[in-house]
């Protein structure tokens, strides 16, 4: 039935030898327990039974009781109740309303029944609104309503939306993330508290979230796996198995779609990308990757970090790591040690503080960094550098404070594990702060904000260091100490007619885009970073660059200045009016009245 | 042998054989339509609809749908011999038992069908 009916919509909608715009392929994904969530209202029935039965059957035997008791009509005549009558008097006696003896006076016979049938009836009563109000409180069946609610609320969503797989530090900072870029996203954590968490969050968009756990390729399925809209799957749980096992399952239920993955093992790591080509972020690797760029080229690493950083980023400080010496690092275990090889990597020499080092390694000191002793056996006094790298944040903290006394001019980097030590972190000001989470959460963000700003920044480290510090002077400049928001803006001579014309003449110069619309010398606080036609890109492409149809551009700044860019874009006498400087009459009588329409484009 | 499916067997046959009890006999008398036996048969057919709940095959689903005809029929005659026998002035005349006893038909259809599943769902568990 559904086959004609579906082809007559087609035919209406886009008209016959059309196919419909978007074709939607099946995956074989599959959502075991989105059947099972719709069956909600079978689990309440399936439990409702004998409650029910109990009462239909109090019901009948008080009814028809009282029908076969002897009674008097109201001459005083011996006369029996009709089951009507009895039915009645039932109803209202069971139900606790009791109007009295109707219709006529019950004789004692009768009382004594109906005395029976009221203390029947409260006990049925009280069993069946008691089992549905047990039912409501049973953990399965509120499960089972959110497992409804999360799977309607998925199936609805119309706008591209990322799949998060863990909501834990990384997971949040992300939603935000993407939140103020006005991304959807959905949510899936094996823990109740974090789901629960989402509600707590301010976001702008209703995110679905449900407690599950992602191994099971059910729930991401039900998460919106083989859902049309969903555009990438991010694993980011702290569980490292977690994680591959929902890039596994994607790989082999949806191919087709990106996913970005998070493990601190090069073992997991090197088993993700066996399967398809995940994007696998390792944040310790991530890090010593920025330190060595910091050590390096500490200009290319402050901007690099502050593209990363997301919309309302606040410059941050150009570090200036010491180049030469020697490093003591506290914490020798996964991170310690790629940290100390990225270290060594650079020409640098670290001594190593750990208590469950192997001893017979060059320059590693054994024993507890917090005993005084074996601070003094690394040396303190003759280093630069010292990392306070253990995955206990009391002791990184007090690691800083025992170093600093002892060289007040150590370039001190510390790593944070919670987030609630922030503050702590923050007030101990070290030279180089390591959070897991943020690393991953830059590197995830820079992935999928738009794939321009991923090629910028893929280019950045190639350009030099002088490149990068003019960089940063031109963004502060333009746009001050915070990166608003970064946008790409696609030329297309068939957006509107103007832009048509503007690109045919072969003069559209990128500067004239630039200009305000209110007054046309003043630039807009925004900057250019990247021109891609075809598949050529132009870093920072000067003001006399020739702007061409499918021009892509990624540009920073004010919201202002986007919304600026996008009226010239869209609006014919705004682009006539910042490009040949002449205002020309928005309506269409008077530009031909005037004979504006043409001239003023082939100027 | 299955206890739940012995209840389950009995309130469904239950219901139908007191449906055709009161169903049976001339049309339009009333004394052949005994009424406590229209009661019991709505109590059964009530019993047995819940009895169905809650069963999520296919014909689990037919079942539960024959119980809520049987029951809105029989409701429907119970609903129609309270008012001929309490509110209408005329009293339980022939008409209206010929029309309280033939919706109580249109409830027996239904039991049947139902049992009809219930001898389907029987034959194909033994060949199972």
């Amino acid at each position: 039935m559904a086959g004609p009916l579906r082809a007559f919509w087609r035919l209406v909608a886009y008209g016959p030898g059309e196919r419909p715009p978007r074709r939607r392929i099946r995956w074989r994904v599959p959502a075991e327990s989105a059947a099972q969530a719709s069956a909600t209202i079978f689990l309440v029935l399936r439990r409702m039974r004998w409650p029910l039965i109990t009462v239909i059957v109090i019901f009948a035997v008080s009814t028809i009781g009282l029908t076969f008791i002897p009674g008097r009509d109201a001459d005083g005549s011996p006369n029996r109740m009709s089951i009507f009558h009895s039915f009645y008097v039932v109803s209202y006696t069971a139900t606790t309303i009791g109007f009295g003896e109707l219709p006529d006076p019950f004789t004692d016979a009768q009382r004594l029944w109906v005395t029976v049938t009221i203390y029947l009836s409260v006990v049925g009563w009280a069993y069946t609104i008691g089992s549905l109000l047990t039912l409501l409180q049973d953990r399965s069946f509120r499960r089972a309503l959110a497992l409804q609610h999360f799977t309607r609320k998925v199936a609805r969503l119309r706008e591209p939306f990322l799949l998060i797989a863990g909501y834990g530090q990384t997971g949040r900072r992300l939603g935000r993330t993407f939140d103020s870029l006005g991304r959807q996203f959905v949510v899936l954590d094996a823990a109740e508290e974090n789901i629960e968490a989402l509600d707590l969050e301010a976001y702008r968009f209703d995110v679905p979230g449900l407690a599950a756990d992602a191994r099971n390729p059910d729930h991401l399925g039900i998460a919106g796996l083989g859902h049309f809209a969903c555009e990438a799957v991010l694993a980011m749980t702290n569980d490292d198995e977690v994680n591959l096992a929902v890039t596994m399952a994607v790989a082999l239920l949806r191919p087709d779609l990106p996913v970005i993955a998070r493990t601190v093992s090069p073992d997991i790591e090197h088993r993700m990308r066996a399967f398809g080509t995940p994007t696998v972020v390792n944040p310790f690797d991530r890090f010593g990757d920025h330190l060595r760029l910091a050590l390096r080229a500490p200009a290319t690493y402050q901007l690099i970090t502050w593209l990363e950083s997301g919309p309302g980023a606040e410059l941050p400080e150009r570090g200036r790591p010491p180049t030469q010496g020697r490093w003591v690092l506290c914490g020798y275990g996964r991170f310690g040690q790629k940290l100390a090889a990225d270290l060594r990597a650079e020409g640098l020499t670290v001594t190593a503080i750990d208590p469950a080092a192997d001893p017979d390694e060059d320059d590693v000191v054994v024993g507890d960094g917090s005993d005084p002793d074996v601070m003094a056996r690394a040396d303190l006094d003759g280093a630069v550098g010292f990392v306070a790298g253990t995955d206990n944040d009391t002791t990184n903290l007090s690691l800083i404070a025992a170093a600093r006394r002892v060289n007040p001019d150590l370039f001190v980097a510390a790593r944070q594990n919670r987030p609630a030590n922030a503050a702590l972190f923050e007030a101990m000001e070290p030279d180089a702060l390591l959070v897991l989470a943020e690393v991953v959460a830059k590197e995830v963000y820079a992935k999928l904000s738009t794939p321009l700003l991923w090629r910028f920044l893929q280019e950045v480290p190639d350009q030099g260091e002088e490149w990068a510090a003019r960089m940063v002077d031109r963004l502060c400049g333009r746009c001050g100490q915070q990166l608003r928001t970064l946008w790409p803006v696609r030329l297309r001579a068939a957006s509107s007619l103007a832009v048509g014309r503007w690109l045919g003449t072969g003069t559209a110069r990128l500067g004239d885009l630039l200009r305000s619309p209110h007054d046309r010398d003043r630039p807009l606080a925004a900057v250019v970073l990247l021109l891609k036609r075809g598949d050529e890109f132009v870093l920072t492409p000067g003001d006399d660059t020739e702007l061409r149809d499918g021009d892509e551009l990624l540009i920073a700044g004010e919201p202002v200045a986007r919304r600026a860019v996008d009226t010239t874009l869209l609006v014919d006498g705004v682009l006539d009016y910042v490009v040949s400087g002449r205002s020309v009459p928005s309506s269409w009588i008077w530009r031909k009245l005037s004979g504006h329409s043409r001239s003023s484009s082939q100027r | 042998m299955n206890l739940e499916k012995v209840v389950f067997g009995f309130f469904v046959l239950l219901a139908a054989t007191l449906n055709f009890g009161f169903f049976i006999g001339d049309l339009s008398d009333p004394d052949v339509h005994n009424v406590y036996e229209l009661f019991a048969a709505v109590v059964i057919n009530l019993i047995a609809t819940v009895l169905k709940f809650g069963d999520r095959t296919q014909i689990g689903a037919v079942h539960l749908a024959t119980s809520l005809v049987a029951d809105l029929q029989l409701i429907a005659a119970a609903i129609f011999w309270a008012y001929a026998a309490h509110i209408s002035s005329a009293g339980l005349t022939g008409e209206a038992t010929a029309g309280i006893v033939s919706l109580s038909g249109g409830a027996l259809f239904a039991n049947i069908v139902s049992v009809v599943l219930l001898v389907i769902e029987t034959v194909s568990f033994q060949r199972r």
